[in-house]
């Protein structure tokens, strides 16, 4: 008999627990936010929440995550792959073209690139020669820049920023020069203006939307609006259940994906808003502490890059959702609609169980004098 | 003791970004709550819907067959009807001031808000609307929205089967095009259906703030309404008719009439008898009315056309006879000893006329449409020609997906044994041969036969839609012939089986001979087919449903033909005798009344 209890104290049960949670309340959240519509979106999201309960439930006893270590550059392969793919073969949705039709499924490749970039920088990091020299800096920089072009052409900014932000972190930890990366920082702030000549259109609108939210109240300051009001409008305790008039009536067109925190705040009120914002915040700390426990470098490197694209993409979406943040297309983790994403996620929180499963069944594990200084 | 390196910075990051929204959140929703909560109350986004008119259909000549008039419907939105009354206040005003009784389902859903919109009252009167204008204070959160309704004209009763008709869309319908309003109309089932996308055109979308009295305060987005396409069929609706009265002064109950430009493949005629009210089947029917349609044996819903599978009995035996001829069976000359009947071992096989047929060629023996003939040329050709040819010809094939649903049974030695999970025997050939057995074809079907042999080989696509109105363009879109493949047919082979079918008509022994009045040269082929055995026949008393079909394919002028196709009558008993004569009457009508002039 599969004694589930027992098997969780094995790994991390905080990390299993609230990732649990989160994935019931998606369920909860996409049948209210599709609730109008006709929609049967919710079917599908119960399969791929019954997918991603398996996968951090039985997978982290079976895989051991140094697998993909090994095979992480024919994951990055096979990313770009389908990077590429999507620009022949795509799914245009909304005019942009980030999605493969599989038949059964969509398949979203920037999410499996997301995936694969931790896992790949965290291991190349991990195998060069620490702290981490210009030059390596450069190899890693430029091999993620590849995947980064790509889905900034699709166009989808928000996602871009996404694969190489938790690459960043690991180079930030693995030590890399800070006079390097002060100097990077002024080359990007003196760059600035070179890149905004280039930004599309509708990014420029939606940056200027954020600054001065009044300036276009129909076009795309609607949203960060619409959504204020959903969110604000939802007050201690919210309008109850399936109540949200906001969400309901036809505001928030992307309700069940990037705004789907505006339909938990009109309907469930501060209280759980605020529940909410702090699993995200306590699960990533929680795998950033996992990764200091870990005396293996792969494992270390890997638990900062997941630790902080959870963390992080979880409070740009959010930021985005109550108007401190320009709109730049970012999903909450876990919560909102996208198969693609609840997959990998899920994937990336089995690789954080397995990181503790084997730490706490060997104990200390010396690898290399290194692992104590990062 | 915390050291400060750079993962406690990058942490402290993190936590000033959280505590940053746990601020945001605060101040959104328990600070400024109560003021979000005022505006989310007072305002709220409707999206009105306006229907644009549909697509007309006309015929090939512009006669106008349906079209799209304007009605009124009440529509509430349940969230503001909500705010504003209670459901017995609701009750008690909608049946006071509108005469309106609310049903449970429509009051479940404006209490429990379950969708954004709801039909309140379709169709309304002028009364309704003058009282909706005047107590309109007493109704926040309703509005009247055009609706489109279809008017079939009274031509148009002629073709019912082909038109089809329309309708509001399911919710899976709704679900699967996000395109459609609740409101537009779309197409069920013919015509309608089949070139929905043309006729419907685009519902626009206005999405108004509303305040909570259900005022229209500010336009946020619109999108236009697009308006169908009109469309035009190639039925000629004067031909239609003749087909449809010589059915009705015919006193046979049930039939198909179709008729076709056999250089073209367009479709003239397509008659379904008996037929019904379009307008009245549309707008719904009595259920007396109902009853009598469905339980009527002469099945008046069914396309017989289209739907209708019977077995075809002789006029199948222009296309053995072609088969024959091709694959050198037979030549145009060859002559066979053809008797009143022909054995295979104990089994006999009788002509259908027990003189017999004497010394005679293809031709003669399409003339007198000698059985024992056939019998004969179909056991020399063998069954797999016969399939073969009957596939060339396109029969078991679906020409054009948007008209054929059922296709022609044509048996061979692999279907027998799947199907029947029998062998093939010779007596299945000798069947076969002379379009019996297990042969079965739609009406449609037949003109498959036809056609190629009016047009010198080619096999077309068949199509009912003549041209379009692009309104993008503002251009007519016209709908241009396909061929589909040429049979090769030497032309003295097709002339001797066309000789023969002149002989069906004008020859001293045609089966056919009331055709002769015909205004032009044509040539034809009748058949009957059996069944039921005549033993059977015999001890029913030849009641209806047991009787033999009459069927008659049919070709004019002969020299350049210029319509083909093939009358057919349920239980009709004789293909000359029954099926020739209306054909004579349509053809007559066509020439005389000069709808197709001859050069």
């Amino acid at each position: 008999m599969f004694n589930l209890f027992k098997k969780i104290k094995q790994t991390d049960p905080i990390v299993y627990l609230l990732t649990a949670f989160l994935l019931i309340w998606s369920v909860i959240n996409i049948y209210s936010a599709s609730y109008h519509e006709y929609s049967t979106l919710y079917i599908k999201q119960i399969v791929f929440v019954s997918i991603a309960f398996f996968i951090i439930t039985f997978l982290p006893f079976l895989i051991e995550y140094r697998k993909f270590g090994y095979i992480s550059f024919y994951l990055y392969l096979v990313s770009v792959i389908l990077l590429i793919l999507v620009k022949f073969f795509g799914v245009s949705i909304l005019g942009a073209k980030r999605w493969i039709n599989l038949g059964f499924f969509q398949l979203q490749p920037s999410e499996v690139a997301k995936f694969s970039m931790i896992i790949f920088s965290a291991y190349f990091i991990s195998n060069t020669k620490l702290p981490l020299s210009l030059k390596d800096f450069l190899k890693i920089m430029g091999l993620s820049a590849i995947p980064f072009m790509l889905i900034y052409s699709q166009p989808d900014l928000g996602s871009a920023i996404l694969v190489v932000l938790p690459v960043l972190v690991i180079v930030f930890l693995a030590k890399f020069n800070i006079k390097y990366i002060i100097g990077f920082v002024l080359a990007g702030i003196i760059l600035s203006p070179f890149i905004w000549t280039h930004l599309k259109d509708y990014q420029k609108n939606r940056i200027i939307a954020f600054l001065n939210p009044e300036s276009d109240p129909k076009g795309t300051a609607y949203h960060i609006i619409q959504s204020k009001i959903a969110i604000g409008s939802g007050m201690l305790t919210g309008k109850g259940y399936l109540q949200g008039s906001q969400s309901k009536y036809y505001f928030l067109p992307e309700q069940h994906t990037d705004f789907i925190y505006a339909t938990i705040g009109e309907e469930w009120g501060f209280v759980v808003s605020f529940l909410i914002l702090t699993v995200y915040y306590i699960l990533s700390l929680r795998i950033f502490y996992i990764g200091i426990k870990t005396n293996e470098l792969f494992g270390k490197f890997l638990c900062y890059g997941i630790a902080s694209i959870i963390g992080f993409q979880a409070f740009i979406n959010i930021a985005m959702n109550v108007g401190m943040a320009p709109v730049v297309g970012v999903p909450l983790p876990f919560l909102s609609y996208g198969g693609t994403a609840l997959i990998m996620f899920s994937l990336m929180m089995m690789m954080v169980l397995n990181i503790e499963y084997i730490n706490k069944k060997e104990g200390f594990r010396f690898h290399s004098q290194d692992a104590l200084n990062y | 003791m915390i050291k400060f390196n750079r993962l406690t910075f990058l942490i402290f990051v993190l936590t000033v970004f959280y505590f940053a929204l746990v601020g945001r959140l605060f101040y959104l929703q328990v600070i400024r709550g109560e003021h979000y909560r005022e505006i989310s109350d007072r305002n709220y986004i409707k999206i009105f819907y306006s229907n644009p008119p549909r697509g007309k259909i006309y015929d090939r000549n512009g006669v106008l067959l349906a079209y799209d008039v304007p009605t009124y419907s009440l529509i509430a939105f349940p969230y503001i009807v909500k705010k504003n009354y209670s459901m017995q206040e609701l009750k008690e005003n909608l049946k006071n001031y509108l005469n309106i009784e609310l049903d449970e389902k429509t009051l479940n859903i404006i209490e429990k808000n379950s969708y954004p919109s709801v039909v309140i009252k379709k169709d309304l009167t002028q009364k309704d609307i003058e009282n909706f204008y005047n107590y309109n204070h007493l109704f926040h959160g309703f509005y009247l929205e055009v609706v489109p309704k279809r008017v079939y004209t009274e031509e148009a009763n002629y073709l019912a089967h082909i038109i089809g008709y329309v309708g509001y869309p399911s919710e899976k319908e709704l679900k699967e095009n996000p395109n459609l309003s609740p409101n537009i109309l779309v197409g069920k089932a013919g015509v309608e259906k089949i070139y929905d996308s043309l006729l419907r055109g685009e519902s626009g979308q206005k999405a108004v703030l509303v305040d909570a009295f259900g005022r229209q305060k500010k336009v946020l987005w619109e999108k236009d309404p697009r308006k169908g396409n009109d469309i035009y069929l190639t039925i000629d609706i004067r031909i239609q008719k003749i087909a449809f009265e010589a059915f009705s002064s015919s006193k046979h109950p049930s039939g198909a009439v179709v008729l076709v430009d056999p250089n073209t493949y367009e479709i003239l005629a397509s008659l379904s008898y008996p037929t019904y009210n379009l307008q009245k089947f549309y707008e719904g029917f009595s259920q007396e009315e109902w009853k009598e349609l469905t339980e009527n044996k002469y099945k008046p819903l069914m396309n017989k056309v289209f739907l209708g599978k019977y077995p075809p009995g002789s006029i199948y035996k222009p296309l053995v006879s072609i088969a024959a001829l091709e694959e050198g069976a037979i030549t145009p000359e060859t002559r066979i000893g053809s008797g009143s009947e022909f054995r295979i071992g104990k089994w006999v096989y009788r002509n259908w006329n027990k003189r017999g047929c004497g010394f005679i060629n293809v031709s003669e023996a399409l003339e007198t449409s000698c059985d024992t003939f056939f019998y004969q040329v179909g056991l020399k050709l063998g069954v797999e020609n016969i399939v073969k040819y009957s596939k060339l010809f396109g029969l078991g094939e679906i020409l054009n997906p948007d008209l054929e649903v059922k296709v022609a049974t044509i048996p061979s030695k692999e279907w027998k044994k799947k199907v029947l999970k029998q062998n093939w025997f010779h007596g299945d050939t000798v069947n076969l041969s002379i379009g019996q057995g297990y042969v079965t074809i739609t009406p449609f079907d037949a003109t498959k036969i036809v056609v190629p042999i009016a047009n010198g080989g080619y096999v077309l696509k068949p199509h009912i839609l003549k041209a379009y109105f692009d309104n993008k363009s503002q251009r007519l879109v016209h709908t241009n012939p396909e061929v589909i493949r040429k049979i090769n047919i030497k032309k003295w082979n097709l002339d001797a089986v066309r000789y023969g079918m002149y002989l069906v008509v004008y020859g001293p022994s045609g089966t056919a001979k009331a055709l002769k009045t015909a205004p032009v040269l044509n040539a034809g082929k009748t058949g009957t087919a059996q069944v039921y055995s005549y033993d059977t026949r015999k001890k029913r008393h030849h009641a209806w449903d047991f009787r033999d079909h009459a069927w008659f394919i049919d070709y004019a002028p002969y020299n350049r033909p210029q319509i083909a196709g093939v009358v057919f009558i349920e239980h009709g008993e004789s293909g000359g005798k029954v099926a020739a004569p209306l054909m004579a009457y349509i053809l007559k009508r066509i020439f005389k009344e000069k709808i197709i002039e001859t050069e």
